[in-house]
This record gives structure tokens, sequence and C-alpha cells, in this order.
């Protein structure tokens, strides 16, 4: 039907026409697959929700004397510095440490500035105060090596002052997720936020049916090399993510019933744009980074309309309870994302109340931005390199878990 | 003037202070919750009047920061009187105040501490 390059010749004299999956899914069903693809060059899809498995790459730049960092800390937040002398490694979940090595010194009027608000902070806060423009304090400790003298560092950073700045995330964009429910008499506080006691609410974290990775659910127009909207700047597929699980059972439209495939995501942190970049803290859970990704889909033959005409009603997630703390939980069925966009949802005779974790209202936001960045002849479309594996299985740490089973 | 040991002593109030700004010999202000028996909060008012002491009440309300808020939605499953709720359309978050019981148990439940309270 159309080639990439073909694609990006009209992307380039700004006559390509883009639209974002939602118009797709609203006039396919008037318009035909077939004249739809005939008309549709691009197809964007955008998410914007809490991606804990992301972290930033940092080289600092050489001091004099230089150093070989042993250990750092970024705003309290420890980085991990097993590289090259200067390089670094923020891990978005990573959390701040009080009254540790890397605490700023008290004296100087900070420890005001570290009550409980400043508590919740971690990996994610940092990460994105620097793509905000603002300084980040870096202490460090250095192993002192005939080529490395210095055996500590002070200083302040900003993205300006750093050399390289980029993210390397080892799992985004999860295709489908699932729904965590409490039926336990306690509140549980976990990545999903507060879980009421006596399935006092359930939240689900995916967008549904505007989910980049529910309109390609075999991955046939995605793949390493694949370009993407990371964060508001520009990204690329690097990998499959951690926790690629693409044999996960299937419906019969080809969409998987619970956590899928994943992808590993790069990207030039210096060009991002603080408005997609979040930090953000779980109450009892911990510190991740909100980030919005947006995945452009090349009409190259119907099948790709075909793929993004699938509605909420039609795609299932598992209601998991997470009152029972094993690696596999009891579920109480599937549900579909019409259902938990409604608000609410019938368990055990009882109505709870659903909240999302991702926010539908910016993912939306995410697939206009990148339409108009198409529109405007500013990002082109890449051919991967190489396609993502369809085949991995799902491990666990068997072993480990068997020493502690209490069966 | 020992304000606070007066309400406590002459009236059973009790008076958290929330913020003080107060110097020697200077006009300060105090911002204080007063709880207790609801007759002797007026008494105690009223006694507060009679010292010159301006009084002005304010009640705790919740105040959401749009700037901060992402629409993620996550307050509106704990909300218990559904004031926070998403909007069907444009999934943005909304605010009934009118319904809100200020039971503040959405401020911990905020990723991005985009709720707080005015006092
Ligand atoms: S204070 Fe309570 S009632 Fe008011 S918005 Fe927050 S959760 Fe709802
Ligand atoms: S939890 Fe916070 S960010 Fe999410 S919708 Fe509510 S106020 Fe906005």
């Amino acid at each position: 039907m159309r080639t990439i390059a073909e694609i990006n010749d009209k992307i380039q004299r700004q006559q390509a026409e883009v639209w974002t999956v939602e118009e797709v899914k609203a006039r396919t069903p008037e318009l035909g697959i077939a004249e739809v693809a005939q008309r549709v060059d691009v197809i964007t899809t955008g998410t914007f929700e809490p991606m804990e498995s992301s972290g930033a790459i940092l080289n600092l730049g050489h001091t004099d004397p230089p150093i070989k960092i042993y250990q750092c800390w970024m705003d309290g937040v420890l980085a991990y510095a097993g590289f090259g002398a200067v390089d670094l490694y923020l891990g978005a979940s990573q959390p701040a440490e009080y009254g540790g090595a890397g605490d700023p010194d008290p004296s100087d009027g900070t420890r005001d500035a570290l009550r409980s608000p400043v508590r919740r902070r971690g990996g994610g806060h940092v990460i994105a105060d620097l793509i905000a423009g603002k300084s980040v304090q870096v202490r460090a400790i250095g192993q002192v090596t005939d080529c490395y003298p210095r055996a500590s560092l002070e200083t302040t950073i900003t993205r300006d002052t750093i050399n390289q700045f980029y993210l390397y995330n080892p799992r985004n964009l999860y295709q489908n997720f699932i729904v965590g429910v409490n039926g336990g008499d306690r509140p549980l506080y976990t990545y999903l936020g507060c879980l009421q006691p006596r399935l006092g609410n359930a939240v689900y974290s995916n967008p549904g049916a505007i989910a980049p990775l529910f309109n390609d659910p075999y991955l046939d127009v995605i793949g390493i090399g694949s370009r993407v909207f990371l964060g508001g700047g520009i990204g690329y597929v690097a990998w499959e993510g951690t926790q690629h699980f693409p044999l996960q059972k299937r419906l019969p439209n080809d969409t998987p019933i619970g956590p899928a495939a994943t992808l590993a995501l790069i990207g030039d942190a210096k060009q991002m744009d603080p408005q997609w970049v979040r930090g953000c803290y779980f109450s009892s859970y911990g510190a991740s980074l909100m980030l919005g990704v947006g995945v452009p889909l090349p009409v190259l033959n119907e099948e790709v309309v075909r793929r993004c005409t699938v509605q909420d009603s039609e795609i299932v997630a598992p209601v998991v309870d997470f009152s029972i703390p094993r690696r596999v939980r009891p579920t109480f069925g599937l549900v579909s994302y019409a259902q938990l966009k409604s608000g609410r949802l019938t368990m055990d005779g009882k109505t709870v109340r659903v909240a999302p974790l991702a926010s539908l209202h910016l993912s939306r936001q995410v697939a206009i931005a990148l339409k108009q960045w198409i529109d405007a002849g500013k990002f082109t479309l890449t051919t991967p390199v190489a396609p993502l594996p369809s085949d991995r299985t799902f491990l666990a740490q068997e072993r480990i878990s068997s020493q502690i089973n209490l069966e | 003037m020992p304000v606070t040991y007066r309400l406590a002593k002459d009236f059973n109030v009790a008076a958290n202070i929330i913020r003080a700004q107060v110097a020697p010999n200077q006009i300060g202000t105090l911002l204080v919750e007063l709880s207790g028996d609801i007759d002797q909060l007026d008494a105690a008012m009223e006694w507060l009047r009679l010292q010159d002491i301006g009084i002005s009440t304010l009640s705790r309300e919740i105040q959401i920061d749009m700037e901060s808020c992402v629409h993620c939605g996550l307050c509106t499953g704990i909300c218990p009187t559904e004031a926070l709720t998403l909007d069907s359309e444009t999934w943005q978050l909304n605010f009934a105040r009118s319904r809100c019981i200020v039971c503040e148990q959405c401020i911990p439940t905020c990723p991005v501490q985009a709720i707080s309270t005015n006092l």
C-alpha cells in the first residue's frame, strides 16, 4: 500500500495525513477500513503513566584532579556508579536517603526542607528536576587510584553542565496490565496506589484501547529502532523490555488478557519537556516517574488500520487481589476496559469504585502532540532494524520461591 | 498575653497553633485551630474580642494545584463523597467543593502532591 520511505517523503512535504488512534476508532465504522487506509498515512498513539523501570544515564565530565566515582548521591538519591569514572545511572524508583553520606549538610539550613514532603522523593523527581532545568546537588566518594587521585566531590549540576544525559528505560509501555483490588481487611499501599480493604476500590493502570501496544498486538509495525515520542523529546525502541511476554494468552482479536509485550526505550533527556516527565510518589510504596510516550503506527496496509479499530469493550484485564502476598495472586476474573472506564465494577455482589492510574487525559494529549510534530514535518518515521522477539516465555525465580514455600 | 493558656484554662478550649507571627510589643497574628464545646467556643471568642483581639474565622479547605495535577484519577477512587471525579469526556479531574467533607484522604493519595489544604 505504501512504504515508510513514501510516508516520510510526504511528512517532509508536510502533506502526510495523520490521525490519532482515537480519530481512527471514531471514524472507521462509518468510512470503512479500506477508505481510512487509503487516506491515512500515520496513526499516532500515546500514553502517560508511571513507568518505574526507567532511569537516566549521566556523564558528569571530568574534574581536576579527576575522580573515579565509587558512590554517588544526587539530591540524596543513590546513583549507580559501577561504570567508567564519571558515568552514572540514576534509577527512577531509587528512594532519597536521609542522614547518610549523601544527605545535604543540615547546617546550611536545608534541614527544614528535608521534612516529610521532600522525603517523598526519589530518582524520578531528580530526573524530572534536571529535565525542568533545575540544579541538582551531587555528592560523590571516589576510589583513589594513580590515575584518579580525587577522593571526593561535591558540586551542583544542571542538564547543561553535564556531557550526556539520556533516559534508558529497561521496561516501558506495558501492553496491557492488571487491575488491583484488596480483599483483605487492612489498606494496602502498592505501586497502584492505596487499595482499600474489603474491595474498597479498584485501580487499573493501562489507558486501554488508546494505549500504543494494544493497537499493534503482535508488534508488526514496531521494532528495534522505531522512533517514538519519549518525554516530549525524540526516543527510540532500544530492545525488548524486561519481562517482555508476548506469549501471554490472547483473545480471538489477538489482544493479550494481561501483561504482555514491553519495550526498552532510549532518548536524549536534554531535549525532553518537563510537561511529559514527572516525578511521582506513591504513599508508603515509593518513588516513580510518570512519562508521556507516543508511538506512531505507519499505515503500511489495511491490517494496521483494522488493528487500530479495537475498542475498550473488546479488551480485558485481570482483576488481581493484592491481599495475598504471593507472586501468583488469585484473580477475580477478567474485566473489559469499557467497564473499567465506566468507573464502577461489580464484585462479590458489591459495587466497587474504579480509578485509573494512567492519565487518560494526558495520554490523549501525547497522541495529539505527536500528530502535530508529524503534521509540521518535524518527526519522520524509521524502519525497524530488527523485530522484537515474539516467543519469550516468562520465567520466575522458582528456586528462591520454593525455599519459602509455605504450602 | 498567654492567650492559649487562658483559652484552655477558662474555656476548656484546645488551641492548636498552625502558624504564629508574634514579636514582643508588636501586633502579631496567630493561626489556631480551636476545638471544644460549641458554647464554650462562642464564649472564648467573645472573650478574645473583649481583649481587643481581632478574629477572623477560616475553615479548612482542600486546594488542588491544577498546574501539577496530571489527571491520573487516583484520588477519585479514594474520595468517599465523590467530590473528586473524572470528566467522562475530557478525562480531566473535577472537584465539586460543595461535596467535600475535608476528610483529607485524597492528600496522601496524590502521586504528584497536587492536593493540600489552605491552612
Ligand atoms: S478531603 Fe475527602 S471529601 Fe474532600 S476531596 Fe479529599 S477525599 Fe474527597
Ligand atoms: S491524584 Fe493528584 S494528579 Fe491524580 S487526578 Fe488527583 S489531584 Fe490530579
